[in-house]
């Protein structure tokens, strides 16, 4: 019998997985063949002195210089942000016990930029006046902030610079999306699918066209509220899509129909 | 500094398998530390793609090992190959020691030499699962191939080191 077909038995026999038959088998053919029984103790030792080496330790030191440089990198600002985690998670495949959880980072994302959004507006509307009254989280941002006028300049400035942060944690969460959908491209209905892109792509082309107003008039009102309104469409209609999809991973026939409903409202 | 607190914490868990790890796999202390230290610095940077879906450890591992591997690749090293054939049967030119054929003594010194004369892919298989004691399956995870394959990787590396430790006639098909 040819010695190569017990080359498989021998590596199981190794790794302690072999079967009952296999190694009835694998037995046999070792009584009369003596290449194969060295073979075997030979690879078997392989694996115990190869199990028995001992173990080397890292010096002492080595954590010191693993955190001066863990220290150094933070400090050059390489340490990925929260942004980045968030899209990272929602970039992952869209298994179900961390689904729940990712398109709760997305919502967070979405309410965080509509609440600074609307801040931001109000302090605008009020003709840069952010020391008025305001709802949401600016008012604890305002709570803190300097008095005078290049202090509220200094404050207005500051709001935009967080209402920027928030747009690229937005953006980023919905390419974070934009995976999840193409990873669950089988959960939704082509038909919804193509709508839900559609809708996206107008409310895309409103954020752009405000964007581009806004360049060139940076103090109108008007192309303000167009582009937090063309924000908060887009949020309504990513909460809808959220909805849906997870109505229809629950197997939720009524609910779906009710997202969807809502969805094409939108 | 909650961030550092953190890696404390990790370093403490895994930085003396990954240690041995790297040992194993450039077989020099000094590589090992380098290693080391690229590992926890790497983790640092990527901590935002872990996602959960093996332990952190595991994780940790897979980046050590393509680490390892990528400081292999990269040294100048007259045995080193990028790449190496599954089925590979070619000799070695350097056999270490010279053994009477037919009888594989093995030391622990034998051994360390004849593992570094392996193949990367050979080793990294090997050292993860001979030597770290790693199931199939998280090989698998960690160097992103087939289970079937990894099982298949530490075969064929035990045959290497056997024919490096006993000297070409003793292998298995050429004794027949």
């Amino acid at each position: 019998m040819s010695c190569d077909k017990f080359s498989d038995s021998i590596g199981a026999l190794t790794d302690g997985t072999i079967g009952p038959d296999a190694k009835r088998a694998l037995d046999e053919h070792l009584k009369t063949c003596a290449a194969c029984r060295a073979l075997a103790a030979d690879l078997g030792r392989i694996r115990d002195e190869a199990a028995r080496l001992p173990r080397v330790e890292p010096p002492d030191a080595l954590w010191a210089k693993v955190r001066g440089r863990l220290e150094a990198q933070i400090a050059a600002g390489a340490r990925p942000g929260w942004r980045e985690k968030l899209a990272a998670w929602v970039a992952g495949p869209a298994t179900r016990p961390v689904f729940g959880f990712r398109l709760a980072a997305v919502s967070t994302a979405v309410i965080l930029v509509v609440a600074i959004a609307t801040g931001y507006v109000l302090i605008r509307q009020r003709g840069g006046q952010p020391g008025a009254p305001a709802a949401g989280p600016a008012t604890e941002a305002k709570m803190t902030a300097p008095s005078g006028n290049a202090a509220d300049q200094e404050f207005v400035q500051s709001v935009e610079m967080e209402l920027k942060l928030a747009e690229d944690h937005y953006e980023k969460a919905i390419a974070g999306l934009e995976q999840i959908a193409k990873v669950d491209e089988g959960t939704l209905d082509p038909q919804v699918a193509a709508a839900l892109q559609k809708n996206l792509g107008i409310i895309d082309q409103a954020i752009r066209d405000s964007r581009v107003a806004l360049q060139s008039q940076p103090t109108s009102q008007v192309a303000q509220a167009t582009l937090f309104e063309a924000f908060r469409r887009k949020v309504a209609l990513l909460q809808d899509t959220i909805a849906l999809v997870n109505e229809m991973r629950k197997g939720d026939q009524a609910g779906a129909a009710r997202a969807l409903q809502n969805l094409n409202r939108g | 500094m909650g961030d550092l607190g953190a890696f404390d914490q990790l370093y403490r868990e895994h930085a003396g398998r990954l240690f041995n790890l790297a040992y194993r796999m450039t077989g020099t202390a000094a590589d090992a530390e380098d290693l080391v230290q690229e590992i926890f610095l790497l983790a640092h940077r990527k901590i935002g793609s872990f996602r959960g879906e093996s332990s952190i450890g595991t994780w940790l591992y897979r980046l050590g090992v393509n680490l390892c591997l990528d400081h292999l690749r990269s040294r100048s090293h007259k045995d080193t190959r990028a790449t190496e054939s599954l089925d590979d049967n070619r000799e070695r030119g350097q056999r270490l020691p010279a053994m009477p054929s037919n009888e594989m003594t093995l030391t622990r010194l034998e051994l360390e030499r004849a593992i570094a004369e392996l193949p990367e892919s050979y080793r990294s298989a090997f050292v993860l699962h001979d030597i770290e004691g790693f199931g199939h399956g998280e090989i698998a995870s960690m160097l992103r191939i087939a289970e079937g394959t990894s099982k298949s990787l530490v075969y064929k590396a035990r045959m290497r080191l056997r024919r490096i430790l006993t000297g070409p006639a003793t292998d298995h098909r050429e004794l027949r």
